[in-house]
This record gives structure tokens, C-alpha cells and sequence, in this order.
């Protein structure tokens, strides 16, 4: 499992490295590795950090305990996981996703509602970018319907 | 005592007008079928990565669409084509944005369950996968026991289309700001509205496909003869892709414009952005031009085709208890 994991964060790095990527998308390019709660009990020990990027072990659905029910869940054999991620300041912040796992930014029981979606630069292995207006806090980020066990993800202020 | 008799004849009457709408309400809610295809519709276990169901792309509070131009299958392979309203899906003969002999929806469901142009939920060749997974769930043996009490509650590919069909066929959008006014035979409340409505039906001749009540004839034309439409690497020849016949090549399904505000992006290939954009693009020969001032009056009467109803209506969501 570490082997294979090496390899991930390795790949992952050296594929960022061939691409130009626009400054704010700069952490991108390291990562370190979090592995996801399964539950809220859990979310101490699955901390994002804002402007860095981590490689993240996600969980098979079934077994996942969202803090608030995602639109889309997944089905029984897809990935998923919760984390938490402080937001320092009100802005406009931009989740970036190495797959296509369905994103909820959820504070006091409420899910931040999107405000543009995009796909990431040609061959960064960036999937999928999706920007909210946010309020200083500490939100729960919930990653569901992803199709991989793991996957890369960066939360950044734009604004 | 002709007071009374007038106060009765007055709820027999109410009752008569609105018997017919609490009785299909209470069909829905009470028709196994329907309960277990809404559960379906919600659930990504049809795809071959757990990752996609009906509902991802079709979205209620965008009135079954999804907002974007195409939207990439379960193993992220390229759209196609736009993702169409579901809105009365089972007033229309033709389904998809291009298809003229599809015996109904659950015939239909089956394109993005295993259609492999493009792929979409992946299950082609992994059919049997569908029923393997629900079975295992005790809450779904249940509900396709109620469902098909006549099959012995088999679970199949047959059934699970049975149960999406007849979900589907509730998707009914009739309660718009348009609806209300014409039921009161009452004119729309704004003058750009009004104005937009005249060169709709009149002027502009929009109505000539976009037929109401569904606002849409269900028929085929080619709005961009001059045009091979490519997106994403992909050629599409609208309706000579299914029929082979180069007449067809080009040829699209009227859209219908039910709750129109919400179904951006437009066209079959999702390369209108815009409703101003959308009507831009119409190469017709109506012998006139729209000004921009007349574009935006359409748009003013098109927003009336809103149904808030249809986007709120619990009925249609996602089941607020899990079937687990």
C-alpha cells in the first residue's frame, strides 16, 4: 500500500511539473499525503490545509457517514470522504480535484452553493475546479461519487 | 335555500376541476412502480463506477438538465449532446434529440445505461452488475417485490427500465406562470412579456415548431443545414445517425421551451450559451429580423414557462430516506 502510494505522489508530482500551471494553482505541484474520516468522530485526523495540495486515501461509500447528505452519494461501489479545512478570510475560494468526485463545502449544516465550475489545464491531472464564495470558518469538505481510492486535492483563494 | 343549493353547487364544481390533479397525486405517491423508479433515477449504482445516476445529469432544480454543454460519462469519456429537459418527456413520441422509433422510455433509459455512442453510465457488457447490486440490498428486494408482484419482484434490467419508465412518466410540467394566466384567461403581468408572447405565436412564427401546450412539435428539422457539427472530437449527424438516410443528416427534435430560463446551455450540442444566443442562432426564413429589443421581449415571454412547481415538488427529489 506505501509503495503504491509513493509511486501516486510521485507520478502525480512529476506530471504537474511538465505543465505551466497559472500561480495560483502553484501548490499543485507537492503534495502530501491525508487520508480521509469515514465520519465526523473522525475529521481531527483529516485536516486540509488552504494553498496546499494533498494526496488524499478515500473510503468505499458504504461505509462513509456524511455530516450532511451529498446530492450525489455514489453508489455502493464508489469513493468518498470527508475532511476539514479552516478558511481564514471571506472570499472567493477554488477546490481543485484530481477526479470527478462530487464536492460539498459544508459549514452549521448548510452546503455552499458553487459559482463556476471548470476543468483543469491540459495534462496537470487536474479534473475537475469548482469556486465558492465563502465566510471565515472551519468547513467540512465532503468528496463522494468518485470513481478512484484516491485522488489529489487543493483548496485556494482566487479572491 | 337557494343560497345553500348555490354554496353546494360551488364545491361540487371545485371538486370536479380539481379531482383530476389530487388523483394523479395520489396515484403517484401510492404507485409501487413509480416509487421504486424514483429511487433508481437517485441512484449511481446504475453506473459502472458507482459514480453516476439518472439525476446526475438531470437535475430538478434545473429542470431535469444539467448546465453544462455536454456532460463527460462515468469513465469520463466525452458528451455528445446537451442534456435534454425531462419535463413532460411522456407527452413525446420521438425521445432524445434524435431518435424516431424508441418504443418509450424504458426502452430509452437503456442509451445511457449501456449506449456506447457515447458512453455514459458504462454498463454495456456489465448489465447483469445492475441487478447483482441491488439485490444485495434488502430495502430494494422489497421495493421490487411491491413493484412486480406479477414477476415475483425479479430483478432485472427489464424491470429496473420498467420502474424508470414509470417514474418518468410523472415528470408532468404544467403549472408555469403561462399555465396560470391562460387557465384565468388573464394576460401575462409585464408588457415585454405580452409583447414577446405576440411575436412568439405571431410575428416571429416561433410557435410554428416550439408548439404549445408542450412547446415543442416533437418533429425533426434542420435549423443549420450548412454546418458538420463537431464537438469534443465527436461528429454528430443528428437524425441520419439512427435512420442511415443522408435525407435525416443534420436533422434534430424540437426542444421543448417548458422552464426554458433554467435549461442552459441550448441547442443539441450545447453551443448556445445564451437564450439570446439560442434564438440568434435560428437560420429561418420568416421574413423578418429580430431586433435585439423583440429577442429580449421572446426571452421575457419564455421566462414565463417557469414551473417552480416542477422544480420543487418533493415528489420529483431525490428520496429523503435512503433504501438501505
Amino acid at each position: 500500500m506505501r509503495i503504491i502510494l509513493l509511486i501516486g505522489l510521485l507520478s502525480l508530482s512529476l506530471f504537474a511539473k511538465e505543465v505551466d500551471l497559472p500561480v495560483e494553482l502553484n501548490a499543485w505541484k507537492s503534495l502530501s499525503y491525508v487520508g480521509a474520516a469515514k465520519s465526523a468522530d473522525e475529521l481531527l485526523n483529516a485536516s486540509l490545509t488552504l494553498n496546499n495540495a494533498s494526496y488524499v486515501g478515500l473510503i468505499n461509500t458504504p461505509k462513509i457517514k456524511y455530516v450532511t447528505k451529498p446530492f450525489n452519494e455514489g453508489g455502493t461501489v464508489s469513493y468518498g470522504g470527508i475532511f476539514e479545512i479552516k478558511i481564514p478570510q471571506s472570499g472567493i475560494y477554488r477546490v481543485v480535484l484530481g477526479n470527478a468526485s462530487w464536492i460539498d463545502l459544508v459549514k452549521d449544516g448548510k452546503a455552499a452553493k458553487s459559482i463556476a465550475h471548470n476543468g483543469g489545464p491540459q495534462n496537470s491531472g487536474i479534473r475537475k475546479m469548482v469556486d465558492y464564495p465563502l465566510e471565515a470558518g472551519i468547513y467540512t469538505l465532503q468528496l463522494s461519487a468518485g470513481a478512484d481510492s484516491t485522488t489529489a486535492i487543493l483548496v485556494t483563494k482566487i479572491k | 335555500m337557494i343560497t345553500n343549493m348555490n354554496w353546494i353547487y360551488r364545491v361540487a364544481i371545485l371538486l370536479l376541476v380539481f379531482m383530476p390533479d389530487l388523483y394523479s397525486q395520489s396515484m403517484q405517491s401510492s404507485d409501487p412502480k413509480v416509487e421504486l423508479g424514483r429511487y433508481l433515477f437517485y441512484n449511481a449504482d446504475l453506473s459502472i463506477n458507482g459514480t453516476m445516476a439518472c439525476a446526475t445529469c438531470h437535475e430538478q432544480r434545473r429542470a431535469f438538465c444539467d448546465g453544462n454543454r455536454v456532460h463527460p460519462g462515468a469513465l469520463d469519456d466525452s458528451g455528445k449532446r446537451n442534456v435534454p429537459t425531462l419535463a413532460n418527456v411522456s407527452k413525446f413520441k420521438n425521445l432524445t434529440w434524435a431518435h424516431n422509433h424508441l418504443s418509450g422510455l424504458a426502452e430509452q433509459s437503456l442509451a445511457p445505461i449501456r449506449g456506447t455512442d457515447p458512453i455514459e453510465m458504462g454498463m454495456n457488457g456489465h448489465e447483469d452488475e445492475i441487478a447483482k447490486r441491488l439485490s444485495q440490498n434488502e430495502c430494494y428486494q422489497k421495493l421490487f417485490a411491491r413493484a412486480f408482484p406479477e414477476q415475483k419482484g425479479v430483478i432485472t434490467l427489464s424491470t429496473v427500465t420498467q420502474a424508470l419508465e414509470s417514474f418518468e412518466k410523472t415528470l408532468i410540467s404544467d403549472n408555469s406562470l403561462y399555465d396560470q394566466k391562460m387557465k384565468a384567461h388573464k394576460p401575462l403581468p409585464t408588457k415585454e412579456a405580452q409583447a414577446g408572447e405576440k411575436l412568439f405565436f405571431k410575428t416571429a412564427k416561433c410557435n410554428t415548431c416550439h408548439t404549445a401546450p408542450l412547446f415543442s412539435d416533437d418533429a425533426f428539422h434542420q435549423i443549420e443545414p450548412e454546418h458538420q457539427v463537431v464537438y469534443n472530437g465527436m461528429i454528430d449527424n443528428g437524425l441520419s445517425d439512427v435512420t442511415a438516410n443522408q435525407k435525416d443528416k443534420n436533422f434534430f427534435r424540437t426542444p421543448s421551451l417548458r422552464n426554458v430560463f433554467l435549461s442552459y446551455p441550448y441547442w443539441h450540442d450545447g453551443s448556445a450559451a445564451t437564450l439570446f444566443e439560442a434564438i440568434r442562432k435560428h437560420n429561418l426564413n420568416i421574413n423578418h429580423t429580430l431586433s435585439k429589443r423583440e429577442i429580449n421581449q421572446i426571452i421575457a415571454f419564455l421566462k414565463t414557462l417557469t414551473d417552480n412547481t416542477f422544480i420543487t415538488d418533493p415528489q420529483f427529489g431525490k428520496p429523503s430516506i435512503e433504501c438501505k
